[in-house]
């Protein structure tokens, strides 16, 4: 895999939102004073940039008044101030109403890196995801994010997107970058083990993949950007076929990617056992993102060895 | 401003309505939040009857005021005005937590023409009213929006960030109501975490600030009708009011938060108050 192409998802966020600010004057940021994750839309158009303080619950609520009033108000802050903190403003101010406010939770996953645990959002699609309404993506690259930006501003109704930080990462070699809310796509075909990954893991599995592929084991790695709503076809035109499904996902196995696919699994009564790749049971901590990676097996060597030992581990009981 | 006193006549009638519809509404169902819906029943008179432009046939009207009902509990009070203003068909309030899934529920929704934001959750209504006001002058409207909060209410530390915010971005058309009847659930406000003094919070916070008496019809009108109280500032206006106000023995009292009348003692007041029948069908 090419390293040499690399951006962060945040920058990529910022380009794809000027760049729909420009065409739809509706759309309104409002910060927590976390004004810089806008870009270069807040010098373009201040008059429709507004930071309401280090104030999640405000941003949340000020952002409702705006829907209510016809604009397009996008909210962001560190994932777990959006997720957590203002968790009530998103249940009745906005998903109840359905109103079209775009949620963007950055420094997911282990990219907060040195911050520590309380930076470190771990649990924040689980805290989105018990609430009805909200479309739910965390993309695997920067141009993944850009697109799927353009994508939130076109869907009516409450989105929930997680970006990374600052930090630069590889642009995966995908061939077709159309990003559809809801639609899966197979970046490597495979028939060993079906890895169905979201957000940075994606690259985690791409490497694992290769790594596979030296023991002789060819993995199907899947992209699941949007985790609701799940994509359905793909899930019941794919899983069939494996007897070892496995999701891997930068943040806990409960109330993202994982719960959901298991969830499938089991109500659609496939025949498949399930590994659920991800944090369990217990918070971030401070580390790099290499390291937290690597302590939490999310890295590619890291899923390869889980793959392969899952692989020979007998299907049932 | 002076109003006239068939103005004040007609304002006051529409008062004495909002209290018996909340009291016929709330018996019917043997529920609802009474005492708070009492104590705002003349602000909300006023506000709907003299100061707020709207259209009952038109409730998405662009150029609107906005009215929310933060502390959500009250809003016996609100759906009587919204009938009376015409939003809806009075025999609709007869819906009243009586059936499932209805429009009018305890805390007021969005599916009811007329209400503007959900409510229930308190310390919700400053921040959604912020954005609108903050949406009108994007927009270059002229509207106001007028926000009733609960004085206990204003232990939710949520209200403060956004009034810090709402001072700062200067936002003359917003104004918070405070319903400063004294009472929260559970006791006096004053007795659970003190709110006083209350007008110098706002004040420091940068609003103007004025206090009232909130049952004072004539007082009430000529208040709302001078906002902004100081161009470049948001209007605080703590209306000192009673808790139950116009049922004598529930006037004041802490369990009249979220308590009704039996049926008997309906009919005891029934006359006296010339209350409708409570007629089910």
């Amino acid at each position: 895999m090419s390293e040499k192409q690399k951006k962060s998802t945040r920058v990529a966020f910022a380009e794809a939102l000027l760049e729909v600010g420009r065409v739809n004057s509706k759309i309104v940021t409002i910060a927590a004073d976390s004004q810089s994750r806008y870009g270069q839309f807040v010098k373009e158009f201040p008059e429709r940039s507004f930071n309401v303080g280090i104030a999640e619950q405000t941003m949340v609520g000020v952002a409702s008044g705006f829907a209510l009033s016809g604009y397009i108000p996008v909210v962001t802050s560190y994932a777990n101030f959006l997720a957590f903190r203002a968790i009530e403003q998103i249940r009745v101010d906005v998903a109840t109403e359905k109103l079209n406010v775009k949620m963007v939770g950055t420094d997911t996953g282990f990219s907060s890196q040195w911050l520590g645990f309380t930076h470190l959002a771990l649990e924040d699609m689980a805290a989105i995801s018990a609430l009805p309404n909200i479309v739910i993506i965390d993309p695997a690259d920067a141009v993944e994010a850009f697109e799927a930006t353009k994508a939130i501003f076109d869907y009516e109704g409450p989105v929930y997107m997680r970006i990374r930080g600052r930090k630069e990462e590889p642009i995966l070699p995908i061939k077709s970058r159309k990003f559809e809310i809801g639609k899966a796509q197979v970046l490597k075909p495979g028939k060993d083990i079906l890895i169905i990954a979201c957000g940075s893991s994606v690259y985690d599995s791409l490497q694992a993949a290769e790594i596979l592929k030296d023991k002789n084991i060819d993995a199907m790695v899947v992209n699941m950007a949007t985790i609701r709503p799940i994509d359905e076809k793909t899930l019941l035109d794919l899983i069939p076929s494996f007897t070892k499904v496995m999701t891997v996902e930068s943040h806990n196995i409960r109330g993202g990617l994982g719960s959901t696919i298991a969830e499938f699994i089991s109500e659609r009564g496939i025949n498949t056992q399930l590994l659920r790749m991800g944090v369990k049971e217990r918070f971030g901590m401070a580390g790099s993102d290499e390291m937290l990676k690597q302590a939490f097996s999310l890295d590619g060597p890291g899923i390869a060895r889980s793959a392969e030992k899952f692989l020979n581990e007998k299907f049932g009981r | 401003m002076n109003i006239d006193s068939v103005k004040l006549k007609s304002l006051e009638k529409l008062a004495e309505q909002i209290r018996k519809d909340s009291i016929w509404m709330s018996t019917r169902a043997g529920t609802g939040h009474l005492g708070p819906a009492l104590s705002i029943s003349d602000i909300i008179a006023v506000l709907y009857g003299e100061i707020m432009k709207y259209d009952p046939k038109n409730p998405s009207w662009p150029d609107r005021d906005r009215f929310i009902l933060s502390k959500g509990h009250g809003c016996l009070a609100l759906y009587s005005a919204l009938a009376q203003c015409g939003y809806f068909d009075r025999t609709l309030l007869g819906e009243f937590c009586n059936r499932l899934d209805t429009m009018l529920p305890g805390h007021p929704e969005r599916k009811l023409p007329g209400v503007e934001a959900n409510t229930g959750s308190l310390g919700h209504g400053i921040a959604i009213g912020m954005g609108m006001a903050m949406a009108g002058k994007l927009a270059n409207k002229d509207y106001r929006v007028f926000v009733i909060t609960g004085d206990g209410e204003l232990q939710e530390g949520s209200n403060w960030e956004a009034a810090m915010a709402a001072a700062h971005h200067k936002l003359d058309n917003l104004v918070v109501i405070v319903d400063r009847n004294k009472l929260q659930l559970g006791d006096f406000t004053e007795n659970i975490s003190q709110l006083e003094p209350l007008a110098k919070k706002w004040d420091s916070f940068g609003w103007a600030v004025k206090v009232i008496d909130g049952h004072n019809i004539k007082e009430i009108t000529d208040v709302l009708s001078s906002i902004p109280l100081t161009r470049g500032k948001p209007s605080a206006i703590i209306a000192s009011t009673i808790k139950g106000k116009g049922l004598t023995f529930a006037e004041n009292k802490v369990e009249w938060h979220y308590k009704v009348l039996t049926k008997e003692q309906y009919n005891e007041i029934k006359d006296e108050l010339s209350l409708e029948e409570l007629a089910y069908e």
